[in-house]
Order: structure tokens, then sequence, then C-alpha cells
């Protein structure tokens, strides 16, 4: 035994020396053809000593057969015997086998005579890999009756062993993904692999180069498929180097060191692991597209399409025929399509763009269409910026697609999404009623990541490519407008739905100033939608969907009463302006600070030349118990401005308005407001009960007053009634009006108390909500001759709207007005 | 060791995460959740179609720290989750038996 070198160890040995010739990224087609070469030897060698008796002889199959063996790839063997003693065939077996077994190879096999490998072809996997048969040691002549046996038996009915081909490819597909934009493929099993590769050669094998008169496949063709086997054949074998394994799914941990292998480095707007991924993206496309076409190609009745377009507006009509039709369009349109060489750049003509919305109309065929303009390179020339998101991959939690899948994907949704009665999104059919721009919805859809280059920030760079790609498709302004506005808002609403408080009024104010109209909004909402079903089943959780519904169904009633909109949003931005002009000498943080404290309703409602004024009362901190006053000069001639800060307490307001009863001052307006700090800026017009110009000490009693009040150390309820007793009751008889209105705003009840006017009435309404524990959140009082309208926006304690039937609070109004 | 899980609204997930960080816990965990306490559920409605909210969505924050902590940890999430409004959510201490780092093996204290 000892003189005879162990072929299987030298096998070891020169498997071990070819890894370390080459780097783990360079083993391709040539070191698996190389590898194969040694195994033969070793199994021949084998064979050889074995004494294998005549009648037998060993062949290869599988990869093996076709002599492509990677570092870790099984060795598939076949024996076969023409009826030779069991035992004798066993031993040759044994023969064969344990040495490798022993070393750790991993070697399959089946012993068969010709008319059982026939016979055993039931199974498209074992035909297939006999198909590959190549004999090794032994009587070739055996090895060659086995495969005139399969091979004729495939020719014999082509049809039945293509659409195998095709439905197993169609369940591989379904089982593993595809290697086309996965993030973690199976190289070998995924659709677009290696596997979909053998399945095209086996195609062209089993049915011969052409058919009718047509390329079964075409040279471009043939050139990307050998390029794909080079590419393929290298991941796989530096993952089964990097693994020790023979691995098939490339995982993310070993992403970077593939990469690496492989030769991919960072650049400036691909790294490394997303330049090895989106190189096997396209080379997993065109296998997965050229297996389709092959299929197609031999299977199509005879060629339909009569005309073959010559423009590119004649392709896309063509195809948008066939996806509105509802079927697959024809191999030869694919092909004409492809042979097209338009002018590159441009305007699109008017036929273009009518096909094109027809195809974003027609629903999944229609996305189909998409897909495979993409695969013809044609949808490059009509968007270039597609190129830059084309087998894009994307790494965040949530992606499970590279940015163009997704695309097509979001616009598959999109178009099911306007269409589907039966979905059970209670916001999406009345949305979908706001919206009358489809076309713009559906290419908002498909391109609302358009801006996902690897620059960062995609929202901002949508917003700058979206614009040449609509001039350059030519839409009617209004699609445009909205387009523009999808790709440049689509993350709004989940976004400020998942991150923000959603009772916060200023934020609804905010969203709704940004988004501008109801249509608008629901065109966010559905693309939301179509989104999140395409990014994956972790994006649109009820628990998302509870908030971005409640975001829209808030913004949706502020945009209706007209609370705000482009006009409030433009004079809102006019005012912060001019605010910014008057407080120019202030230093610019400080004004965006206290910009950003003032609630909406107070910087919509102030002038900027009053706010300008209020700016040093309300700035500074505010301590506990301090309570800061201040009288400037009114709107007109009798009538001051009073500006009461302080920190926003439960009753404050019914002091404010009982000290300045005691003090002799009439109420004619109170706009009371809460920073978001949770500061009371109260702006109060009042003029002198008795003196058309109010005295100084006026002034002075009421701070005095009110600062008391705040300590605790007066009753103003004393008072204020002590003092009543002087003057008469009101001579007007007007009835006592309480309405209480719980649908006028998303963040407080609304009541309206109408009443004659009389001393303190202000005070004795505010002191009843403070007695309830109610919160006046805006209030608004006026009067006419005698009459006096209040509204109050309250909350309860806990910062809610009242229950639903707050009669108690009317009646306790009431009773105190009575 | 002590498990403290607490409820509180998404939108005082980062402060909650700041605050914890500030205080030297290096390690949390979330979870999206639906439920309801006093905060019930309600109806809500866009432009007329009206639909019922059952369960309000929260985010639940669960972290694993040393006895000695464990009134840190609590302090820090119950004043970073506060609005002082309803539906600031609720928060829970519970013993932890055992802990053990899977990478390592590490167990008890030495696997926080």
């Amino acid at each position: 035994m000892g003189a005879a070198p162990d072929p299987v160890g030298t096998l070891r040995a020169e498997y071990e020396a070819l890894e370390r010739a080459y780097s783990a990224g360079h083993h391709g087609v040539w070191a698996a053809r190389r590898r194969a070469g040694l195994v033969d030897v070793a199994i021949a060698e084998l064979f050889a000593r074995a004494g294998a008796p005549p009648g037998t002889a060993v062949a290869a199959v599988g990869g093996y057969g076709r002599s492509l063996l990677l570092p870790r790839s099984d060795i598939d063997l076949l024996i076969v015997h023409e009826g030779v003693d069991g035992d004798v065939v066993s031993g040759l077996a044994d023969a064969l086998l344990y040495p490798f077994w022993n070393v750790g190879f991993d070697v399959g096999h089946a012993v068969r005579t010709p008319e059982e490998c026939e016979r055993a072809r039931d199974r498209l996997d074992a035909e297939a890999a006999m198909l590959d048969v190549r004999a090794v040691g032994g009587e070739p002549s055996l090895v060659a009756d086995v495969r005139r046996r399969v091979s004729s038996w495939a020719g014999r009915d082509p049809r039945r062993f293509v659409a195998a081909i095709r439905d197993d490819a169609a369940r591989r597909a379904d089982r593993f993904g595809s290697s086309a934009h996965l993030l973690e493929p199976d190289l070998k099993e995924g659709s677009g692999g290696w596997r979909d590769l053998h399945a095209i050669e086996l195609i062209v094998g089993v049915v011969g180069p052409g058919a009718g008169g047509t390329a079964l496949l075409r040279s471009r063709e043939r050139d990307a498929l050998d390029g794909a086997l080079e590419f393929l054949a290298r991941a796989r074998s530096a993952l089964h180097l990097e693994t020790r394994k023979p691995s098939d799914r490339l995982v993310l941990d070993h992403q970077p060191a593939i990469a690496a292998a492989m030769g991919f480095e960072d650049e400036p707007r691909l790294i490394a692991i997303d330049g090895l991924m989106r190189a096997l993206f396209e080379h997993a496309r065109q296998v997965e597209f050229t297996l389709r076409t092959v299929i197609a190609r031999f299977l199509e009745e005879a060629s339909e399409s009569a005309t073959v377009p010559t423009t590119t507006g004649a392709a896309l009509g063509a195809l948008a025929d066939a996806a509105e039709a509802d079927r697959e369009p024809a191999a030869a349109l694919l092909d004409a399509t492809e042979d097209l060489d338009p002018p590159e750049g441009g305007a699109w003509t008017d036929d273009e763009r009518s096909a094109f919305l027809r195809l974003l109309r027609a629903g999944p065929r229609g996305s189909a269409s998409l897909e495979i303009l993409d695969r013809l390179g044609v949808l490059d020339r009509l968007i270039p910026a597609w190129a830059d998101v084309r087998c894009r991959p994307q790494r965040d939690p949530y992606h499970r697609f590279t940015v163009d899948t997704h695309l097509t994907a979001t616009l598959g949704a999109m178009g099911r999404i306007l269409v589907d009665e039966t979905d059970d999104d209670p916001v999406r059919a009345e949305a979908v009623k706001q919206v009358s721009d489809r076309d713009a919805l559906l290419l908002g859809s498909l391109l609302h990541d358009i801006g996902k280059t690897g620059e960062g920030g995609h929202v901002a760079v949508g917003s700058r490519v979206i614009g040449p790609i609509l001039q350059r498709i030519g839409l009617p302004d209004h699609t445009a407008s909205l387009v523009r506005f999808m790709v440049s808002q689509h993350l709004l609403l989940p976004d400020t739905a998942t991150r923000r408080d959603l009772s916060d009024e200023d934020l609804i104010l905010d969203v709704a100033a940004a988004v501008g109209s109801q249509e608008r909004l629901a065109a966010l909402y559905l693309l939301a939608r179509a989104d999140a079903e395409a990014t994956g089943p972790a994006a649109w959780t009820p628990w998302r969907a509870t908030l971005v519904r409640e975001l829209v169904a808030k913004v949706q009633r502020v945009l209706e009463r007209g609370e705000m909109g482009p006009e409030v949003a433009g004079e809102l931005a006019a005012r912060m302006d001019r605010l910014r002009d008057l407080l120019r000498d202030a230093p610019a943080d400080e004004v965006d600070r206290f910009l950003s404290r003032m609630p909406r309703s107070y910087l919509l409602t102030v002038e900027p030349d009053r706010v300008a004024r209020h700016v040093a009362t309300i700035a500074p901190p505010v301590g506990a118990r301090e309570v800061r006053a201040v009288h400037l000069e009114g709107a007109r001639a009798g009538a001051s401005e009073l500006l009461v800060v302080a920190r926003d307490r439960p009753g404050l307001l019914s002091w404010i308005a009982g000290a300045l009863s005691l003090a002799g001052l009439s109420i004619l307006s109170a706009q009371v407001f809460t920073t978001t700090d949770g500061v009371a800026v109260d702006v109060f017009a009042v003029e002198g009960a008795w003196e058309d110009e109010i005295p100084e000490r006026r002034w002075r009693e009421f701070r005095g007053m009110l600062r008391r009040a705040v300590e605790g150390t007066i009753s103003l309820e004393y008072r204020v009634n002590e003092k009543r007793r002087w003057y008469p009751a009101p001579s007007v008889t007007v009835p006592v009006t309480v309405a209480i209105d719980n649908g006028a705003s998303d963040f407080a009840t609304v009541i309206e108390v109408g009443a004659a006017d009389r001393l303190g009435l202000l005070y004795d309404i505010t002191r009843v909500f403070a007695d309830l524990g109610l919160d006046v959140h805006l209030a608004k009082v006026a009067t006419y001759e005698g009459r006096v309208v209040d509204s109050f926006y309250v909350r309860d304690a806990l910062g809610r709207k009242l229950a639903d039937d707050p009669a108690d609070v009317e009646r306790a109004v009431r009773r105190e007005l009575a | 060791m002590k498990l403290v899980t607490a409820i509180v609204k998404p939108h005082r997930l980062d402060e909650v995460k700041d605050a914890l960080r500030e205080i030297g816990v290096n390690g949390l965990t979330t979870t999206d959740v639906e439920g309801f306490g006093r905060q019930r559920g309600h109806t809500e409605v866009y432009r007329g179609a009206e639909y019922q909210v059952d369960f309000v969505p929260k985010v639940r924050v669960e972290v694993v720290v040393d006895d000695a902590e464990a009134q840190g940890v609590v302090d820090a999430i119950v004043k970073a989750a506060r609005t002082g409004k309803i539906g600031d959510g609720k928060l829970w201490v519970t013993e932890v038996e055992q802990l053990v780092r899977i990478r390592t093996g590490e167990m008890g204290p030495d696997a926080l």
C-alpha cells in the first residue's frame, strides 16, 4: 500500500495548492474546470486500482458532469453497469467512494444500468443531472448509452421538458426568492442564480440553438450568460472558501469578506458590499430574464405580433396593449424592442408618454412590463436617473428589495390600492375619492425614492432630480406638481406619526401647512400605504397604521375647517419674517427659540409689531409664582392692551378677570395662549370702567390684587360679590346661552357662552371652569352693546377634550349666570 | 438583577433613550405594542368614514440592570416619558433570576 501514492490524498493536496494559487475571489470557471479535471484523474486511478470488471463504468453527473466543481461542491458519481453481480458492483462502489469519504469529500452516487437510468428520470433533477453525464472511467460506450437514452427521451417531447423546467424554476423562485434583488440571496437556488443558468443550458442543449428560424439565444444573451457564469462561480467559490462549507446563501455577515476578495472597494456613492450586490443583481437579472425569454420564445405559438415596432413609442404601445389585455408580451416584441436604438435623451414623444401612462395604469401586468423595460435597457433611456437606483441595495431594517424593485413594487401596490374594494382600510376609500389625478399617484409611486442614489438625504436628492424627469416626460402642470410634492414629502406622514406628539395642535397645523390641501394629504396617505406594502411586512403594522391614520384624520379636519392651508401658511410665514425683521437686533437663536415656543394661534392673531412689544415680557424664564403684567398702548384711543404672563395653572384666567373687575377695568376682548413650555400668555383689550384715560393707580391696584390672588392671600370671590352689591343688575334682558361643541377642534372642547354684560362676568364663567378642573386653552371674549359672547377652548386636567356628554358643565355655567 | 419594563408614548422614545444613555445604561430593547389602559380606544373619523381604534399604539422599553441601578433607571424613564397628559404609560420592575450573554456564556451581572 505504502509505496503507491494515494490518489485522493494527492487530490486533496492539489485542491489546496489551487486554493493557495489564487486569492479567494478569483476562483472562477477556469478553477472549477481544473478541479473537475483533478477529480477525474483521481477517480480514473481508483477505478483502475479497483480492478473493475468488464461491463462497468463510472461517470460524472450534475455540476461535476459539466466539469464545474467549486471548492466545496459535492462530487456526484454515477456507476453504470450491465447487470453485473450485485456484490461485485458494491465492491467497486466501496473502492471508489470510501477513499473520498475518508478524506472528507462529499461524494454522492447512484448505481444503475442504462435501462434503470432511463426509468430514473421521473424527477427533473435526476433527469437534468443525467443529461450532463460524462464518462470518467471504464467502458465509454455504457455512458454513451445512458446519455443517448436520457437525451432522446427529453428530446422526444421538448415542450414537456421545457414546461417542467419552467415550473421547477417557478417553484425555486417561490421557495428561495430571487438572487436579483434580495439582500441575502441564495446564489445557487435563488431565481437568477446558478440553477437558472444551468436551466438555460439544458433547454438549449435539448432543443438546439434555434427553433423555427429564430435563435433561441441571442448572441448578446450568450455573452451575458458567460459573464454571469464566471461571476457566480467566483462568488460561490469565495463563499465556500470563506465559510469552509458548501454555503450558497450570501448572508450579510459574509458580504464584506466576499466583496473584498472579489476586488470591490468603497466608492463615493457605493460602498464595497453594495458594489458586490449590485454586480450580482445585474447578472442575476440577466439570467432570470433570459431564462424567461428563452422559455417564452420556445413555448410561444406562432408569433402573433404582425407588426414589429420601429419606435420606442410604438414598442411601449404594444407592451401596453398586451398589459391591458392581461397577457405576456410576445417574445418577438421584446426582441424588437431591444433592437430599437432610439436617439439618446430629449423630451418624450406624445406616443411614448401616452403609452407609458397606459402601462402605469395597467396594474400588475403594467409594473411587470416596466421591469421588462428595465431589463431591455429602455427605462434607463427614458428616465436617465433610473440608472442611479438600478440594482442598488438598501440596508435598513425594513427594506428587502433593491431601490428599483421597491419602486416598481410600490407602483404595483398603488395600482392595487386604487381599485381594491376588498381592502378593509377605512381611510383608503375616502382618500382615493379625494385624488382626481391617478396618473400623478402612479407616477409618484414609481418615482418616490428616485433620490436614493447613495448621496445621502434621499428626499432632498429626489426633490432635485424629479424636476428634469418631469420636464422630459412633459406632463400637465397639475400632475407634475403633485408628483413633485409626493417625491419631496413622502416621509412626512410616517415620520411625523411615529415620532411626534399627535396631541400637539401646533404640530398638526405645521403638517397641514406643509401639505396644503386635502387632495395632497390623501395622495401622501395612499403613497405611504403603497410604499409600506412594497417594503415588507414590518412597514405597515397595525401599530404604524393607527398612528398614520390618526395624523391624517387630524390634519384633514384642520384643512377642512380652514384653520390651516396655503393662505394661512403663507400668512404665518410672512408674519414670522416680519417679526424676525422687527427683532433683527436681537440674537437670531433667541428669536428662533421664542418663535418655537409660541403657539401658531398666537402668531396668527397677534400682529407682528405687537408681538415685538411682547417679546421682552414673554421671553425670560417665568418663576413658579411670578406674574408679569404689562399694559401697552391699545389699538384705539381709550383702550389699552394688557399682557399677563405667568406659569399656566387652573384658575389663572379667573383671577386675572376678577382682579381687572375689582380694579375698575372692563375687558373688551381676551385671548389666552399657552406656550409649548406651559407659560400662559394672556392678552386683553381693556378700557376704564369709569374714565376714558386709565389712571396709573388702577394698573397698580390690578397688579397688587392679581399678585395676592395668585399667592392666595385674598378671596376674589368675596370681593367681587361685595362690590357687585352696589351696582344694579343689567337692564337689558339677554337670555343666557351655553353651547358646547366637541367637534370644532381635535384638541379642545369649545364652549360658547352668551349673556348680558355685568360686572365680573368673565370672572364668574372662568371660575366655574376652574372649579370643574377645566383648563382654558384659548378664549375669545367680545362685548357688543351690553351683550357678551365668549368662546372658550377648554381641556380637562389631563389635557383631553371633555367627555361626550358634558351636561355638568352647561348646568354649572347656567347656575352661575342665572 | 431587575428587569425594568415601561410602556411609553411612541414620541417619547427618543427622550427615554437619551435619558438612559445619560445614566450609563448601554443596552435596551424596544417593541412596538398596542393596548389600552385608562386611555381607552376611541373612534376616528376621516371624511365621514368612521372607524374604531381599540388599541392605542405604544412602545415597550425593556432594560435589565443591576439591583443598585434599578431605581435610577426607573426615575430616568419616568421623567423622560412624562408629558402630564393621559396615556403617558406605565412602568414595572421584576426580579431577574438569571442572565446569560449568549456570545461568551458569561452569566449574572457579568452578562449585563
